[in-house]
């Protein structure tokens, strides 16, 4: 194998405008949402009829008939339907996890350009045969004889019409990720006015993004929709104070403006090794620099179910040699504001820093202008798998518009995952 | 040639109450009646126009399932058809035209269009019926339909229609595409259930009882329902929707008809200049007594970048 490395660079991002469930893209399948960021990128980056080294990607909430999804998707584009695909699943972190799968292949030589994508609808999602009635009709399958076909038929009831429906639960606990952060929230202190203050910039900010044209070449209109559609700048602390929490009981400080919100959408990332941009005259944005996963024990109740990237991050530092304030900018996935607020009140945690990370001094603060300056999720909302799509990308664009520097991402799953990176330019 | 006349409408016109009005050509008589198509020996010199037609994503979505094209943010080479449909019943079910509307044949349908069209662009569309012909088997003319954004012509449709009728063995035929070879193989199999000319129906309008269902298609001496001729001519175009230029005309020449149920393929032959040669064909056993015959070929398509600057 390669024992020399090369820099694997970010060219482009496209996705759709994230719309929220059941809204625009009510009758767009994942495979229709992957192909149009899919043709956005393409046409953006003028890779059309290209073969590329592989194409990455993945849906959280799938079909059984999606079993190729990213393969299936790619052969309704224009790039060459000799490029290869494979299908990723790691929760949330799915669209992240692409784009590090990939970047590796490139920087190791094994290819020299890729795509990472992700896409997701809770509107079209997959609901399945009760399971009750699937364990039936598979027995029934077996079943060699009409008179013991007579008995399977006997065991059906009507509440076997009632389908299985996914669920946004953690299947191990039966909580809900959103009863999982209200925990977190409690144990971490975290106010309902600091939550609401995150939410507030978050909209903000990617408001003054599409304003002054940050989004023109990241954002692809679809289905009519043209910005996402759970934006809602200017917004005020009073306003969001008035409303009911919705996780964490009477108490609770998670509120709908809090938490992200279910959506639909989808994202892409070219990436390629720097030959390969300059044999297509296309100009690096950033390289990726590291990257780690890590996992918590949530079911054990020993960490909070979205800790886990509190862990990855320091890992990460350590192995890199850098501060958690070596960094011009941070991208944090907003999945609900109590995950970021629990997350950065853990780095300065000095109990945390040494029981938990084992580290001398707690990581710090870090400065809350460099947090996300784009907006994050709060704002667009989180169309599970394509958020890792949308923070490369719109972090490549932003350390490439500053002239370099240093960016963090960080992105938190369920099961109790975390999936971070570093891009620098 | 542009016809004499101008007729602009305020809305589309329902299909439906139209195809009703249409039946009663197909009685003996009826087209005596005013209101009834069958009079005259002419075509109605007469442009049916549209403007500022916005596409309903609802249906975009249906039509894109049924057909089996992604749904993006621009329309498929077939979908400003369903748009100019209604339009096309109108003038073909107005008193003027000649001929009834039931028992006409869709021969073939050539379709340009010039660029890329978005599903949120406002469509203005032009209708009319010209060169009527003798055809071996009968009289034969051109159904034009043309979309516009604002003064920019992006979409032009032009569809051979037959009314079955005398034996003119003189009369010249349209030319066909040419040949996708007898034994190219079936790279792609669809089967078809008898419920698809209804289901076409629910999206294109085109509510013809030769499609609906088996016992309507007897009625007009078919033995079974069959499939319409646009679902087969955008069936194959979303097959090769990765491969369609922006800038494409098509043309589909309809052959057999396709019974339903069916099992059906398509063989695909590629050619110089970006040219795909295509014909949709039956999937079911092939050789008779060990003999191979002609596969029964209900389309015979072909697509390829437009000549610049062309219109027919």
């Amino acid at each position: 194998m390669n024992s020399q490395t090369r820099p694997a660079v970010v060219l482009a991002s496209n996705r759709i405008p994230f719309a929220r469930s059941n809204g625009p893209y009510a009758k767009a399948s994942n495979q229709d949402m992957l192909t149009a960021a899919l043709d956005g990128l393409i046409a953006a980056a003028g890779i059309a009829g290209e073969r590329l080294g592989e194409i990455a990607g993945g849906a959280v909430l799938k079909h059984s008939r999606d079993f190729n999804l990213t393969r299936e998707s790619l052969l309704g584009t224009r790039i060459s339907p000799e490029t290869p695909a494979y299908d990723v699943g790691q929760a949330c972190g799915t669209g992240l996890e692409t784009f590090i799968l990939t970047a590796n292949k490139v920087a190791l030589g094994q290819i020299d350009s890729a795509i990472a994508c992700g896409v997701d609808t809770t509107s079209d999602a997959p609901v399945a045969l009760n399971e009750d009635l699937r364990k039936i009709l598979m027995e029934a399958n077996s079943t060699k004889s009409n008179a013991d076909r007579a008995k399977l038929l006997a065991k059906l009831r009507p509440g076997m019409i009632v389908p299985e429906i996914p669920q946004n639960a953690e299947p191990r606990t039966g909580l809900s990720m959103g009863e999982h952060t209200a925990i977190m929230a409690r144990d971490w202190g975290i106010t309902r006015e600091a939550q609401d203050e995150l939410a507030i910039a978050s909209h903000d900010r990617l408001a003054a993004a599409y304003e002054e044209g940050f989004e023109d070449d990241l954002v692809t209109p679809y289905l009519g929709l043209e910005r996402d559609q759970n934006l809602r700048p200017g917004s005020t602390l009073e306003k969001l104070g008035k409303l009911k929490p919705v996780f964490g009981g009477p108490e609770g400080t998670m509120t709908a403006a809090n938490s992200t919100p279910l959506s639909d959408g989808a994202s892409a990332v070219l990436l390629s090794s720097e030959q390969w941009a300059k044999e297509h005259g296309l100009t690096p944005l950033a390289r990726f620099v590291d990257a780690e996963t890590a996992a918590v024990d949530h079911v054990g109740g020993r960490d909070g179910l979205l800790m886990a990237p509190a862990y990855a991050v320091p890992r990460m530092l350590a192995r890199n040699e850098l501060s958690l304030q070596d960094f011009d900018f941070y991208e944090i996935h907003e999945a609900f504001a109590a995950q970021v607020l629990s997350t950065l009140a853990a780095w300065e945690d000095p109990v945390f820093c040494h029981e938990r990370l084992g580290l001398d001094a707690p990581l710090g603060s870090i400065d809350r202008a460099k947090l996300n300056v784009k907006g994050g999720s709060l704002a667009a909302a989180h169309p599970f798998a394509a958020t890792g799509g949308r923070i490369v990308g719109n972090l490549a664009k932003i350390l490439h518009e500053n002239g370099g520097g240093r960016g963090l991402i960080s992105i938190c799953a369920a099961g109790g995952q975390g999936v971070v990176g570093i891009l620098e330019a | 040639m542009q016809p004499a006349r101008t007729e602009r409408l305020d809305g589309p016109p329902g299909s439906l109450g139209l195809y009703g009005r249409a039946g009663l050509g197909a009685i003996p008589g009826a087209s005596l009646l005013p209101f009834v198509g069958g009079r005259g020996s002419t075509l109605p010199d007469v442009e049916l126009r549209l403007e500022g037609v916005e596409v309903d994503r609802e249906r975009l979505a249906e039509y894109n399932e049924v057909c089996g094209f992604t749904l993006r943010e621009t329309l498929p080479a077939t979908y400003p058809h369903i748009l100019a449909f209604p339009l096309q019943m109108k003038l073909m079910a107005s008193g003027e035209f000649p001929f009834p509307l039931l028992g006409l044949v869709h021969l073939d349908n050539s379709i340009i269009r010039h660029r890329a069209i978005g599903a949120g662009e406002r469509l203005d569309l032009a209708v009319r019926a010209e060169d009527l012909r003798p055809h071996p088997k009968g009289k034969a003319f051109t159904l034009v339909a043309e979309a516009s954004v604002g003064d920019e012509l992006v979409w032009e449709e032009r569809g051979t229609i037959l009314r079955r009728g005398g034996s003119n063995p003189e009369a010249e035929r349209n030319p066909r595409p040419d040949p996708v070879p007898d034994g190219a193989q079936l790279t792609t199999q669809w089967k078809l259930g008898d419920d698809l000319g209804r289901r076409y129906a629910g999206v294109s309008g085109d509510r013809n009882p030769i499609h609906m269902h088996a016992l309507s298609a007897k009625a007009f001496g078919f033995p079974r329902a069959i499939a319409h001729g646009m679902w087969s001519q955008a069936r194959c175009l979303a097959q090769l929707e990765s491969r369609t230029p922006d800038a494409v005309r098509t043309d589909a020449s309809f052959g057999k008809p396709l019974f339903l149920p069916a099992k059906v393929g398509l063989a695909l032959d590629e050619r110089e200049g970006g040219e795909i040669g295509f014909a949709l064909r039956d999937a079911r056993g092939r050789a008779k007594d060990g003999e191979p015959s002609p596969p029964t070929e209900h389309l015979l398509g072909v697509i390829r970048p437009p000549a610049p600057n062309a219109t027919r």
